[in-house]
């Protein structure tokens, strides 16, 4: 099994003296998706941009594929809590924004851009502008636009908290079905411990700030995975663990 | 604005219009002191090139002092999101200049730059960029962290997050800035003109005045009137084309259209 992403010892104090992130660490497996779970202000946000290589660590390492991160890299792919569509380019276009930043040439990537926008249900809107979009579609294509340059890891901070609990579910659906295609490494990050064990292979709960893993279990539901499982004994067995490690401080 | 919208404005000038003649006709208050609207509209008729001979040069220097305020105030807007010494240093004296009332500073210009176009031009710039700048600030500098940090994210260089994330952001606010801008160019220009000039719109305004010919004076001012009016109708449908992913904020829509 090969490491995508390894975290070793990362800390985070901001310039502020607010000390976000005490110690963590911890390895992603290639394709595994991995959730991080927290209570908020926690410093998941902080973590997941130190990862993308937007922020520095304070203390330690964190490497992906085997090279340490230095800043932003381009096999990188990030999903922020709001959609962030940039209102004036169409859909297409904001889709094709990571291609035009890496300068990779619209031509030959627009053919997946659009295999993308139909796998995420969204042909017939590719024209469209962002303002034409339900809140729903609109992160279904800022999920398209992180997956757009073929990036290796995908970081998502709560990118379906902003949703209904209806969307969300299906969102969640969705999203499983797009990474059982590709099977990208997966950084997730949510508040709700049913999203989290619906999707994860594991689940890191993390402790209050300053942030430490406080515990970690390998979610073992068969794939793939179906509404129906939430209503399992085995499902709500997880959900169960969690929320009682989450109510101990996350710590052990 | 759409036509139908334009209804109840020219409706309401008709009848302001209509009253003003009725109320000057049966006082029979003279044309010196208040002409009758019919009689201005014949003075603009009868002295159409005259009018027009005034109107160019005015619509001309206006048009130039608009487009160096654009230029001008854009440029100084990013130099002022992205170099902290022009931000700290200069754009307080730029923010504390505009308590100097322009106006007043139009004689000066003549002594400096003569009877010519330059201090014409120099008194619309000098009123009409200061909106610009803070417009065209605010724009660059709102952009929403998130839209700037998924721009990183994907590699993007400073230039490239400035052309395609905080220019196009700012383009509301720019335009906003612009009609503005057009309005005070207008003032700029017809103030400088009152001062010193030996042609333009507001030299027949003074003129007229000093001869105490007050139909062609308000005839004169009527036709400035249009033209500013026009000049922001242009800025107006450009900002429509350009700005096609929102509805421009128009207070004349209101209510709860
Ligand atoms: N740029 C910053 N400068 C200083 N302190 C910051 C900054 N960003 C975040 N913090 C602080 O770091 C801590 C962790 O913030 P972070 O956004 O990472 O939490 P989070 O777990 O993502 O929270 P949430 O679940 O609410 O999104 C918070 O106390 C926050 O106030
Ligand atoms: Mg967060």
């Amino acid at each position: 099994m090969r490491e995508s992403v390894t975290l070793a010892g990362v800390g985070k104090t901001y310039a502020s003296g607010v000390e976000a992130i005490r110690e963590v660490a911890f390895q992603v497996a290639q394709g595994e998706f991995l959730t991080l779970l927290g209570p908020s202000g926690c410093g998941k946000s902080t973590l997941l941009t130190m990862i993308a290589g937007l922020l520095a660590p304070s203390r330690g390492t964190i490497a992906v594929d085997g090279a340490p991160v230095q800043g932003p890299r381009r096999d990188v792919g990030i999903v922020f809590q709001s959609p962030v569509l940039l209102p004036w380019r169409t859909v297409l276009g904001n889709v094709l924004l990571p291609i035009e930043m890496l300068r990779l040439g619209r031509r030959p990537w627009e053919v997946r851009a659009r295999d993308l926008l139909a796998m995420a249900q969204l042909t017939d809107f590719a024209a469209k502008l962002p303002h034409e979009l339900s809140g729903g579609m609109k992160q279904r294509v800022s999920i398209c636009r992180a997956l757009v340059h073929d990036p290796s890891l995908l970081l998502m901070d709560e990118p379906f908290s902003a949703l209904d609990a209806l969307t969300r579910d299906q969102m969640g659906q969705e999203l499983l079905r797009i990474w059982e295609l590709y099977r990208k490494t997966v950084i997730f990050v949510t508040h709700s411990i049913r999203e989290a064990v619906f999707l994860s292979d594991r689940v890191l709960v993390m402790t209050p700030r300053p942030a430490a893993i406080g515990f970690e279990i390998d979610i073992k539901l068969a794939r793939p995975r179906t509404l129906d499982m939430q209503e399992s004994d085995e499902f709500n067995g997880y959900v169960g663990v969690l929320r009682r490690a989450i109510e101990t401080g996350g710590r052990r | 604005m759409t036509v139908r919208s334009l209804g109840w404005p020219v409706m309401v000038t008709l009848g302001i219009l209509a009253a003003w003649e009725a109320v000057v006709g049966a006082l029979g208050v003279k044309p010196v002191l208040l002409p009758r609207p019919t009689v201005i509209a014949q003075v603009l008729w009868t002295k159409a090139p005259l009018i027009l001979e005034h109107l160019w040069p005015t619509l001309y220097e206006i048009a130039l002092g608009f487009l160096l305020s654009v230029v001008g105030g854009v440029l100084v807007a990013v130099l002022v999101t992205y170099s902290t010494i022009v931000r700290k240093g200069f754009y307080p004296l730029i923010v504390v200049s505009q308590i100097v009332p322009k106006v007043a500073v139009a004689p000066l210009l003549v002594v400096w730059f003569g009877l010519g176009g330059t201090s014409r031009l120099l008194l619309a710039f000098l009123i009409a960029f200061f909106p610009m700048v803070i417009n065209t600030a605010t724009g660059l500098t709102s952009v929403d962290e998130d839209f700037v940090r998924m721009a990183r994210a994907y590699m993007g260089s400073r230039w490239q997050i400035f052309t395609k994330i905080r220019l196009p952001h700012a383009l509301p606010l720019i335009f906003g800035g612009m009609k503005i801008s057009i309005t005070l160019a207008v003032i700029g220009v017809v103030v400088a003109e009152f001062v010193a000039a030996q042609r333009g719109i507001g030299y027949l305004i003074v003129m007229a005045n000093g001869l105490l010919d007050t139909p062609l004076m308000m005839a004169a001012i009527t036709a400035l009137s249009v033209m500013g009016l026009a000049l922001y109708g242009v800025v107006a449908i450009v900002e429509r084309a350009v700005i096609y992913w929102q509805q421009p904020t128009d207070p004349a829509r209101g209510g709860f259209a």
